[in-house]
């Protein structure tokens, strides 16, 4: 796996001098990308700076909300625009309950019609973008940008870094025994494990000064997961939340695609997905969380996230 | 790592945590309205809502990786729970049945903990002098703690008592006497 970076850029450089039609500016950032902090698109699109920004504030609304909680009790922001945290919040006046966190509700308790409400509206946006949460909304990724760049900085000092590819069965065995677990120990485990809610609570605890407590534990033991064993492995291999949204979003005509005339075979999509996607060889399934980062990456603009039925 | 070794690796972690099982260990104070033992960790999906909203500061989330962590408790040693069921009301899941802020439903309805009282630290009994601060500050009034005495001791009556710790809070720093315990708990001490 190490070699996997190097090996790629030479077979870059190799093509550069076969094809000249590859000698353009989409080189020199293909190029670019495989030394980069975090392999993450530079410059990107503008909905790449849209899906950063957006992410940024998700951590920071999660870790704000409760240090403003603590001294304004649920008025933390404006009007009560936002109250709670990642397992549920009151959003805009509407009530919101995260689907994993429901779903281990309902397994363990039987069916309760409000919980379904709440856990609708992120429900109907998955089956419709797939499993765009884990790309687009989670508090984590910021974290997870850091796990690459700390990881980048790690593999320039020389220190040998691994990156396990587990396979990707395991994140459906995760979500079964956590489902099934809480139902037969009588205990909701996913809140224990699910980095959205683990960062909730770490926040809580530090805004309410309790100290940094067990969560961000786990939290730390994720984050370093991704960072020294497998890049992203977490969210790729493991995290049941991202193997519910692929489930539910396993029908979502949001798709990336390619268009293969453009296509020149620089494997630099499949370097930068996070979670195992094979857009080079039309290999995406539903584990892909429509981030986009293959799509702005693209020396040659082959990659488009486009609708089913549609010219892509 | 291949699929024997990760299969060990889950079979592992599964007997982890079954070997951490929480019905084993001491039961806690859940907020007001909470469901019986069991049926509120099963219910209680670790959201802090009832923590972002509790006035007082009382619902706590505990520090450890146990399977209770993601569960609130009440710390009544540190801060009272003043009966606002404010927390009932922000529950998503219903862990914490909505009861309204009526005297006569909270007396009915609520059953945090049961008080005991230590004979031997409380001012009355110990023959130390008058103190009356459990009385006065009880929400329930006689129902839950009566005067006897010539000393108006305080004499508790756990059918009446909602345990929401502000005798608790109130009794004197170096009495300290009092201490609301989870109901299902091995009371010690005298009520």
């Amino acid at each position: 796996m190490l070699g996997r970076g190097t090996s790629i850029a030479m077979s870059i450089v190799a093509r550069k001098h076969r094809r000249r039609r590859l000698n353009h500016r989409g080189t020199h950032r293909a190029r670019a990308l495989l030394q980069p902090w975090d392999l993450a698109p530079r410059g990107g699109r503008t909905y790449q700076r849209v899906r950063r920004t957006v992410l940024a504030l998700s951590l920071f609304t999660v870790v704000a909300t409760p240090f403003l909680a603590a001294r304004f009790l649920d008025r933390a922001w404006p009007a009560g625009l936002i109250v709670g945290a990642t397992g549920s919040a009151r959003v805009l006046g509407i009530e919101l309950v995260d689907p994993l966190l429901s779903a281990a509700v309902w397994l363990a308790r039987g069916a309760r019609p409000g919980l379904l409400a709440a856990a609708l509206p992120v429900l109907l946006l998955v089956i419709v973008l797939g499993r765009f949460f884990c790309g687009w909304l989670c508090p984590y990724l910021p974290l997870l940008a850091l796990s690459h760049s700390v990881r980048w900085a790690l593999g320039k000092l020389g220190v040998p870094l691994l990156d396990l590819r587990l396979p990707g069965w395991l994140r459906f065995a995760v979500l079964g025994t956590v489902l099934a677990g809480s139902a037969a120990l009588g205990v909701q485990l996913a809140a224990l494990v699910y980095p959205p809610a683990l960062l909730a609570r770490t926040a809580y605890r530090l805004a309410f000064g309790l100290g940094v407590g067990g969560g961000a534990t786990v939290l730390a033991a994720v984050w370093l997961f991704d960072t020294t064993i497998s890049r992203a492995g977490f969210c790729r291999s493991i995290c049941p939340g991202g193997a519910l949204f692929s489930l539910l979003g396993a029908a979502s005509p949001v798709r990336v695609r390619r268009v293969e005339s453009r296509c020149t075979d620089c494997t630099v999509c499949d370097v930068v997905c996070n979670l195992g996607q094979r857009p080079m060889s039309d290999l995406v399934d539903a584990g892909c969380d429509r981030c986009g980062r293959c799509v702005a990456v693209c020396p040659t603009r082959a990659l488009s996230l486009s609708l089913d039925g549609r010219p892509p | 790592m291949n699929r024997r070794g990760m299969i060990g690796l889950a079979a592992g972690v599964l007997a982890g945590l079954f070997a951490r099982r929480p019905g084993a260990a001491a039961p806690v104070l859940r907020p007001p309205g909470a469901l019986p033992p069991g049926e509120f960790e099963r219910a209680c999906i670790g959201c802090l809502r009832c923590a972002e909203v509790c006035p007082t500061r009382a619902i706590r989330f505990p520090g450890g990786t146990g399977l209770d962590a993601g569960h609130p408790f009440l710390a009544l040693r540190e801060a009272a729970c003043v009966l606002c069921m404010a927390c009932t009301e922000v529950c998503p899941t219903g862990a914490l049945a909505r009861i309204p802020a009526q005297l006569e439903r909270i007396a009915t309805e609520v059953r945090i903990g049961v008080p005991v009282l230590d004979r031997k630290s409380c001012l009355p009994w110990s023959g130390q002098g008058v103190c009356r601060l459990c009385a006065y500050v009880c929400p329930m009034g006689p129902r839950a703690v009566e005067l006897v005495g010539p000393q108006q001791a305080p004499l508790f009556h756990a059918a009446g008592c909602v345990g929401c710790g502000l005798c608790e809070e109130a009794c004197p720093e170096d009495a300290r006497a009092i201490r609301i315990v989870p109901a299902g708990a091995a009371a010690g001490g005298s009520p």
